[in-house]
């Protein structure tokens, strides 16, 4: 104990410079021979130097709480209070604002699909019901050139049957001709054949796709015209009304009987009738005509889910159609005159008729 | 350019803080301690405990311009708001667990290797501390008076009625002798 204390006193002397020339070299020479000794040096030191660290930051702190002190706690107090509240307040705004941006965004994208999935869903279901009836007549895809070679190696109508067939009918004497848009709708070259087997070129002018109609010119020589024996009627028919079409589901004139069904067409059209009345691919563009043999409709097209249900666009329309084309006079002339078919049995109205039936081939 | 002028008189701050000057020291804790207040009491802190993450963050400071190897990068607010900001996150989680951590403080804070050396001097001087209370009165004073306030043993000898300062080395002795084996004893089981 005693002998620690005398060495402790020995090293801070040591440490301290306050030996001696003589003692420090004697003390030296110790730290060198005796490594106990050395190190109880350098623990000396060590400690030392945490002591002076442990004042110095004590000292600080002892400044620092007197800094602390004179600072103005409650000013200091209230503003960190208010500042923290206003940032509370403002982070609370943003995050309302961003779920009210994020929610709208949800719905906005909901409803939109919602619409766009219905929207679909209804207009497959529409497009499924309803089908145009005109007459695919040759799937098989014929080169470009066989059809070019056909057309100009001969100066009448090309042999091969066209690629579509519907029908159409004269409304007026001197070539023109009507039939429904999609029929002719993209089509390269139009040709009509009556019964008789008498084919011409034809060319559309005039096209209306919202009523399904399109006017037919005849564009060809030998063409000579005739006076129509039937009149077209402006009024609308009444329900339950015998009707009676001719068309060429095939290459031959067909006769079809029915009635009008209903005062509207597919979907509540009221630009067309509900006829009961069978067709088949190839009626379309085919005059729907009641007993007195005026025109009181053009068969467009018939609904596929149910049997016998066929759509005609109403002769009110036809007619509106033509008052609208400014070209030609000739058309409203002679549908405007009293049918000559009233009073004949059926069999001789069709007779009269049937000459101003047409084929309507298309070629695309 | 307003914050290089900022750096500027920050580095200026600094350089006195270095020396000691009090006046540095006081501009420096006027100028910080309302952010970290503002920010200590956001996550739920006491006035205390902004307080004393405050003045740690100074002893942090304080220990690194210390070491004159010490260049400030970013502004002095930042460095000791981030500093205080790692310290508030690492009492929050020392006293409460990992549950209570609102989510903004579990950003990483860039301070982390900063504050390593000072945990270690940190710990240095609660040994300290520790050892310098338990060796009891007179020694600490005798110590506390020779070695940190630089009193001759003449004038401790009259300040605690010593005949000579010879007897008050003695004593002197006995005491730094208690002191350092308090202190190592703790230290290096700790270390």
């Amino acid at each position: 104990m005693k002998e620690d204390m005398i060495l402790l006193r020995d090293i801070e002397r040591y440490l301290e410079g306050e030996m001696s020339e003589q003692e420090k070299t004697a003390f030296d020479e110790l730290r060198r021979t005796n490594p106990l000794i050395n190190r109880q040096v350098e623990e000396h030191q060590l400690f030392l130097q945490h002591l002076g660290n442990y004042g110095q930051r004590q000292h600080l702190q002892a400044k620092l709480e007197k800094i602390h002190q004179q600072l103005d706690m409650p000013t200091l107090r209230k503003q960190a209070q208010d500042d923290n509240q206003a940032a509370k307040r403002l982070s609370i705004r943003r995050r309302t604002i961003t779920n009210l941006a994020a929610a709208a965004c949800i719905a906005l994208v909901t409803s939109l699909s919602t619409i766009a999935v219905i929207q679909n869903v209804a207009r497959n279901k529409s497009t499924a019901q309803y089908e145009d009836v005109r007459r695919v007549l040759n799937n098989i895809q014929r080169s470009q050139n066989a059809l070019i070679n056909d057309m100009n190696s001969k100066s009448k109508a090309p042999l091969n049957p066209g690629t579509y067939g519907g029908t159409g009918f004269a409304v007026s004497g001197n070539g023109y001709i009507v039939t429904n848009y999609h029929v002719v709708a993209g089509a390269d070259s139009v040709y009509v054949q009556n019964n008789k087997g008498e084919a011409f070129k034809a060319v559309s002018v005039f096209e209306d796709i919202s009523s399904d109609l399109a006017v037919l010119k005849i564009a060809d020589s030998t063409f000579k015209s005739q006076p129509l024996p039937y009149a077209l009627k402006p009024q609308s028919v009444k329900l339950g009304e015998e009707v009676f079409t001719m068309g060429f589901p095939r290459d031959e004139i067909v006769y079809g009987k029915g009635y009008i069904s209903a005062k509207t067409g597919f979907n509540g059209d009221t630009t067309a009738y509900q006829v009961s009345i069978p067709v088949n691919p190839g009626n379309s563009g085919a005059p729907l005509l009641d007993s007195k043999g005026d025109v009181v409709g053009i068969v467009t097209g018939k609904q596929t889910t149910s049997d016998g249900i066929a759509f005609a666009v109403k002769s009110a329309h036809l007619k509106h159609l033509l008052d609208e084309m400014p070209k030609d006079k000739q058309i409203r002339k002679d549908l405007n005159h009293k049918s000559h078919l009233d009073g004949m049995n059926r069999v001789d109205q069709i007779k009269k008729l049937e000459d101003f039936v047409y084929m309507v081939k298309v070629y695309n | 350019m307003k914050q290089n002028q900022d750096i500027t008189r920050d580095r200026e701050l600094l350089l006195g803080l270095a020396k000691g000057e009090d006046k540095s020291l006081e501009i420096i804790y006027s100028e910080n301690f309302p952010v970290v207040l503002r920010m200590i009491l956001q996550h739920n802190g006491s006035e205390d405990d902004a307080k004393d993450v405050f003045q740690e963050a100074i002893i942090v400071l304080y220990e690194k311009v210390q070491k004159n190897d010490f260049t400030l990068s970013s502004r002095l607010k930042t460095f000791l708001y981030s500093v205080c900001r790692h310290l508030w996150l690492k009492k929050v989680q020392r006293t409460y667990g990992l549950y209570t951590l609102s989510p903004e403080l579990e950003e990483v804070i860039p301070a982390t290797e900063e504050l390593e050396e000072h945990y270690a001097k940190d710990q240095e001087f609660r040994i300290m501390e520790g050892a310098m209370s338990s060796i009891g009165q007179p020694c600490q004073t005798i110590l506390e008076d020779y070695y940190l306030h630089k009193k001759s043993m003449q004038e401790i000898a009259e300040k605690f009625g010593y005949t000579n300062a010879e007897n008050a080395k003695n004593q002197k002795y006995k005491c730094l002798m208690r002191l350092k084996k308090l202190f190592f004893d703790q230290y290096n089981t700790s270390i």
